[in-house]
């Protein structure tokens, strides 16, 4: 029964990274039978052209281990359950005020910073994914320093439109209905 | 005159060490030439591809081999072993076991990455067989992968039993038979790097993130009673790199040519998602 | 002259060669020496920009010279 599942797994995961063993593309289509060896172009560097991951750096020699990082749960477990506290408490935020019909501006206040929260997170995820410190330390540095600007910018926004306007809740209410 | 005696026990010695790979691929290509011979020729396309490290500055090309599959064994590993002993003897390919147990033949078949000796050829298509080595690994030679860094990880977790304390009476660690079903799904991993080389978080990240195998094989450790090092196993993991990076893509499930799932593996690891910590 | 990344890469390898050869018994550096130089000298040929090709040799390179400077390695021949 596992081997059943496996076929047809297999054949799913073959879709799913196509993008790295693209095959020839500009090859031409071969007639069945020809006399062989025959030689096709090779190439990977039209699909890979946004942007290539970097390359594998490999600290010390082949017999040492791979460097273990400092470790510091604020960056590790603890950031992770606080990341799936904000994702999973942002779908009662994002419920309440229309379920109970009333706008406070405390609900309010929490959704939007929830919100801001949450996208931060993301966007440093993002940014530790795709811009490695290891190869670009000065690229990320900027890049984090970007999203913390506009993460406070956002923040003020939020608050002036908490303050000076109609809030989240009611904002949305009314391109709703507009 | 005892040299020639030497030289001659040498001659013998290299004879006999050769003789038995002969007969192997004699054997094997006997058996498959039962078949009626004059069955229709099954022809199979094979695109392998190739590049040499003798001739660096020559880019990286696909290769057509064919074969006749009415000869041939099931496997796409039996199909590269006759490609090398009778077409073309410069095809370099890893391989030891050829029945999934020591991870050697790991390669991308037709877009995934499985063991040659695990996968079968495709007889319901006349579409080519394209094998690619692992993705995102620099290559040693065609389909050899280098997976220095991979071992190198792997060494990073420690992957052996380690304890504070020798047992009461002892003997040997014992392990009672719910503890070790605990195992079952971990400790049949044999690091081909399948895993690893299909995740889109260990391609951008490969100097920093373990990747799914190696994971799986800390997890492997942390989840033995034996083992009384796990509350330092999981410290190692407690940075934005190691463990983090895992975005639960879950390539790794559905490549495993054994069947494994690492991400369940890598969920485990943190206690608020695993069943048994 | 201003060299690019790679350039200084190579260079660093080529000087940690020399560096290595002279940790060697005195009557075997000049064999190091040269194997090094002859390693180099294979692939002037190799075009600048060819970034992948000169990054696999750099690779190569680094594990030979790791392999032959372990304090063992008495001597080197072609």
């Amino acid at each position: 029964m596992a081997s059943a599942f496996r076929t047809s797994a297999l054949r799913t995961a073959a879709s799913a990274f196509k993008t790295c063993a693209r095959p020839a593309l500009a090859a031409p289509k071969i007639a069945f039978l020809k006399p062989q060896p025959r030689i096709a172009a090779f190439h990977t560097s039209k699909s890979l052209s946004i942007l290539p991951p970097g390359r594998q750096v490999i600290e010390g020699t082949i017999n040492d281990a791979a460097p273990v990082p400092e470790s510091n749960p604020s960056h590790g477990s603890y950031h992770w359950t606080f990341e799936r506290l904000v994702s999973v408490g942002l779908i009662p935020l994002t419920i309440a005020p229309f379920a109970l019909g009333s706008v406070s501006p405390v609900t309010d206040a929490v959704l939007g910073a929830a919100v801001v929260i949450h996208s931060y997170i993301g966007f440093e995820s993002s940014i530790i994914d795709y811009i490695p410190g290891r190869k670009h330390p000065t690229a990320k540095k900027v890049f984090m320093w970007i999203l913390k600007g506009s993460t406070v910018l956002v923040l003020v926004g939020l608050y002036e439109f908490e303050t000076n306007d109609v809030g989240i809740t009611e904002a949305v209410k009314r391109v709703w209905k507009a | 005159m005892s040299a020639s005696i030497l030289s001659r026990t040498a001659l013998r010695a290299s004879s006999s060490v050769v003789r038995p790979t002969a007969v192997r691929t004699l054997a094997s290509v006997a058996t498959s030439q039962s078949a009626p011979a004059e069955k229709k020729a099954n022809i199979k396309k094979f695109e392998i591809y190739r590049w040499n490290p003798d001739t660096p500055e020559k880019k990286p090309f696909m290769q057509t081999y064919e074969l006749d599959l009415n000869q041939t064994g099931p496997m796409v590993l039996d199909a590269l072993i006759r490609l090398k002993n009778e077409v073309d003897p410069t095809l370099t390919f890893r391989r030891s076991c050829r029945e999934g147990i020591c991870g050697s033949c790991a390669m991308n078949i037709q877009g995934s990455n499985t063991l040659a000796c695990l996968c079968r050829i495709d007889t319901s298509s006349s579409a080519p067989v394209k094998i690619y080595p692992l993705p995102h690994t620099y290559i040693v030679k065609d389909l050899v992968p280098d997976l220095t860094q991979f071992y190198k990880q792997y060494k990073s977790i420690k992957p052996y039993l380690q304890r504070k304390t020798a047992t009461e009476d002892g003997k040997e660690n014992r392990q009672s038979i719910a503890d070790r079903k605990k195992l079952d799904g971990l400790y049949e991993c044999i690091l081909c790097a399948c895993c690893a080389t299909s995740c889109p978080s260990y391609w951008w990240n490969s100097s920093d993130y373990l990747g799914p195998a190696v994971l799986l094989q800390s997890y492997r450790w942390i989840a033995d009673s034996r083992d009384e090092f796990k509350a330092e196993r999981k410290m190692a993991l407690e940075n934005e790199m190691s463990l983090y990076r895992c975005h639960t893509i879950m390539n790794c499930a559905k490549t495993c040519p054994k069947g494994l799932n690492p991400g369940q593996a890598i969920a485990n690891v943190n206690p608020l998602t695993s069943p048994y910590l | 002259m201003k060299r690019t990344g790679i350039q200084r890469d190579v260079l660093a390898l080529y000087r940690l060669c020399l560096r290595e050869a002279r940790k060697k018994p005195s009557d075997a550096r000049e064999n190091f020496r040269n194997f090094a130089r002859d390693e180099f000298r294979a692939h002037l040929d190799i075009k600048k920009k060819d970034f992948a090709t000169i990054e696999h040799l750099l690779r190569v390179g680094q594990k030979k010279l790791e392999t032959y400077s372990q304090p063992g390695i008495k001597n080197i021949f072609r």
